[in-house]
């Protein structure tokens, strides 16, 4: 990662959890994992996050670089087929509102700071239904628009998973600020490893195994008492 | 799209030596096509095989849908073994319906150099309905499998279908859980003009990543994934109806999502013992059947 000032100051903004694309609406299934008692303490809070990060490292993650390389090869098919490939493997419906929220948020967000004719006309095909405009392939074009690097887009992309569920544990999980930092610091050591793996990945090799989560994102979707959409 | 190939196979092409890829009686091929004749009921018309795969005959044993012709497909080599490569296309036409499991589990064999591969593609025309129910799938110690199905489905058709897979010979010895190299499957939907549904794909490789967290399998040993791609009215009843819960007593938890494109649903289920985790499917399954075909799943045989 070869950023200058100007572009950490970026990378920094667009992965802070202030930056208003909604991450504080969700909690990634951990509201209901620490109702149903699995998530109860410090450790199997990091044991949850870390599964939330290593399914969004293989699926999102491989996206949002996809989307990238599209955009700065002028290429708005690829990101379409990025753009793509994410929904399809959102496999339940809350997920997929979450990333198009999101992902609409943030290329609205950015063509107001920034006037991009890019990221203009990926609006205008997300408006006219010609792409679904998940969470993803926005951080794949934005940070491409801001000349982020890849390495920059996959570590904010996998701080925004894991700091979603810390922010959320917060709230809902018996833990301090000292137990989320600490989590978020240790979860950081492990993004090199997946970076350098999922670089070389192409979209039809988007893949997650969490059955566990995916329960628990049905019970949340089908339950009635909720502070988080997801 | 760039085509990977299943990259994640490579470190598993070594030629076993005792009998090389491609070998006959290595590569079983199974092609099934059902149809309705002219007084309406659905037959088994087209039907090709190659050993080991075996389709003995359509039987119509299921007294809820006398007329639906249901099918064992049998394997005579026993397990999967290394370098394997099986193949089955089966094809639903205008409103024909077909019931297909297995005889028994699919045992995937100890594997050293090669890996075991099936590829399917099931195909449903319009108003179809097929349940494919197989028995479990048992990978064992240093087990390689990939798995790529494709499902071709017209709207107005019902696909079931559902997967087990358990982490290992539990009960073989000390036990084997999670013993295996790596488990590859990829299920993937499209509408008959080619129009992409929905993509799911698993990779399990245990020594690399344990698939025992919390996000996981969470200390179950059965995971049954179930898709069922049928018309919205359908899918949104079978939603409402489906109960998704953990069971920690049990030892049992289930999920139910929708599915991209509105192309139906997703169910998944965990447990600890293969027994409840193939009631669980087998009752979603009768629920499936009674929403689209107005009739239930009879009974399990005893033996099953």
């Amino acid at each position: 990662m070869s950023e200058n000032a100007m572009q950490l100051i970026r990378l920094l903004e667009f992965a802070d959890s202030a930056f208003p694309v909604g991450t504080f609406s969700f909690s990634n299934g951990l509201e209901t994992a620490a109702e149903e008692g699995l998530v109860h303490d410090a450790a199997t809070l990091e044991a949850y996050t870390r599964d939330i990060v290593r399914q969004a490292a293989f699926t999102d993650g491989i996206a949002a670089l996809h989307a990238r390389r599209s955009y700065l090869a002028r290429d708005r098919a690829g990101i379409a087929e990025a753009d793509g490939a994410a929904i399809r493997c959102k496999l339940n419906a809350e997920a997929r509102l979450m990333t198009c929220r999101m992902g609409k948020k943030m290329a609205e967000l950015a063509v107001h700071i920034f006037p991009d004719a890019e990221i203009e006309a990926w609006l205008a095909d997300i408006a006219a239904g010609r792409t679904p405009g998940t969470y993803p392939a926005a951080q794949g074009i934005v940070f491409a628009a801001c000349g982020l690097s890849e390495r920059a887009l996959f570590a904010a992309q996998q701080y925004g998973a894991a700091n979603m569920v810390a922010s959320a544990a917060l709230r809902c999980v018996r833990v301090s600020h000292y137990d989320t930092q600490r989590i978020l610091f240790r979860l950081g050591d492990e993004a090199d490893a997946l970076y350098e793996t999922v670089r070389a990945m192409e979209l039809d090799e988007m893949n997650a195994f969490v059955p566990q989560v995916d329960i628990l994102a049905s019970l949340h979707e089908k339950g009635l008492k909720r502070m988080f959409m997801n | 799209m760039r085509e990977s190939g299943a990259r994640e196979m490579a470190p598993y092409l070594a030629q076993p030596p005792a009998m090389p890829v491609g070998t006959p009686g290595k590569t079983g091929y199974l092609r099934l096509g059902f149809e309705r004749d002219a007084s309406g009921r659905s037959i088994l018309r087209e039907w090709e095989r190659r050993a080991p795969l075996i389709v003995q005959q359509a039987l119509y044993f299921d007294e809820e849908m006398p007329d639906m012709p249901c099918v064992y497909i049998l394997s005579s080599g026993g397990p999967n073994v290394d370098g394997d490569r099986y193949e089955q296309h089966i094809t639903l036409r205008r409103g024909a319906c077909a019931h297909i499991s297995t005889g028994a589990a699919t045992k995937l064999a100890e594997m050293r150099y090669n890996h075991a591969a099936l590829t399917q593609r099931f195909e449903l025309d319009e108003e179809a309905y097929m349940e494919y129910l197989p028995e479990p799938t048992i990978p064992c110690r240093h087990t390689r499998f990939r798995a790529d199905t494709t499902l071709r489905v017209a709207p107005s058709a019902t696909l079931f279908y559902a997967e087990i897979y358990m982490s290992g010979r539990k009960h073989f010895g000390a036990g084997e859980r999670f013993a295996y190299d790596i488990l590859s499957v990829c299920t993937h939907a499209e509408r008959p003009d080619g129009t992409p549904l929905f993509r799911e794909k698993f990779v399990v490789r245990p020594e690399a990543h344990r698939p025992e967290t919390l996000g996981t399998m969470n200390g179950y040993d059965v995971f049954a994934n179930v898709v069922v791609l049928t018309p919205p009215e359908h899918a949104d009843r079978l939603y409402d109806r489906t109960e998704a819960f953990i069971d920690r007593d049990a030892g049992l938890a289930a999920g139910i999502s929708r599915l991209p494109n509105d192309c139906g649903l997703l169910y998944k289920a965990l447990g600890r013992e293969t027994g409840p985790v193939k009631r669980l499917v087998r009752a979603f399954c009768s629920d499936v059947r009674l929403e689209t075909q107005g009739r239930p799943l009879p009974p399990e045989f005893p033996w099953r």
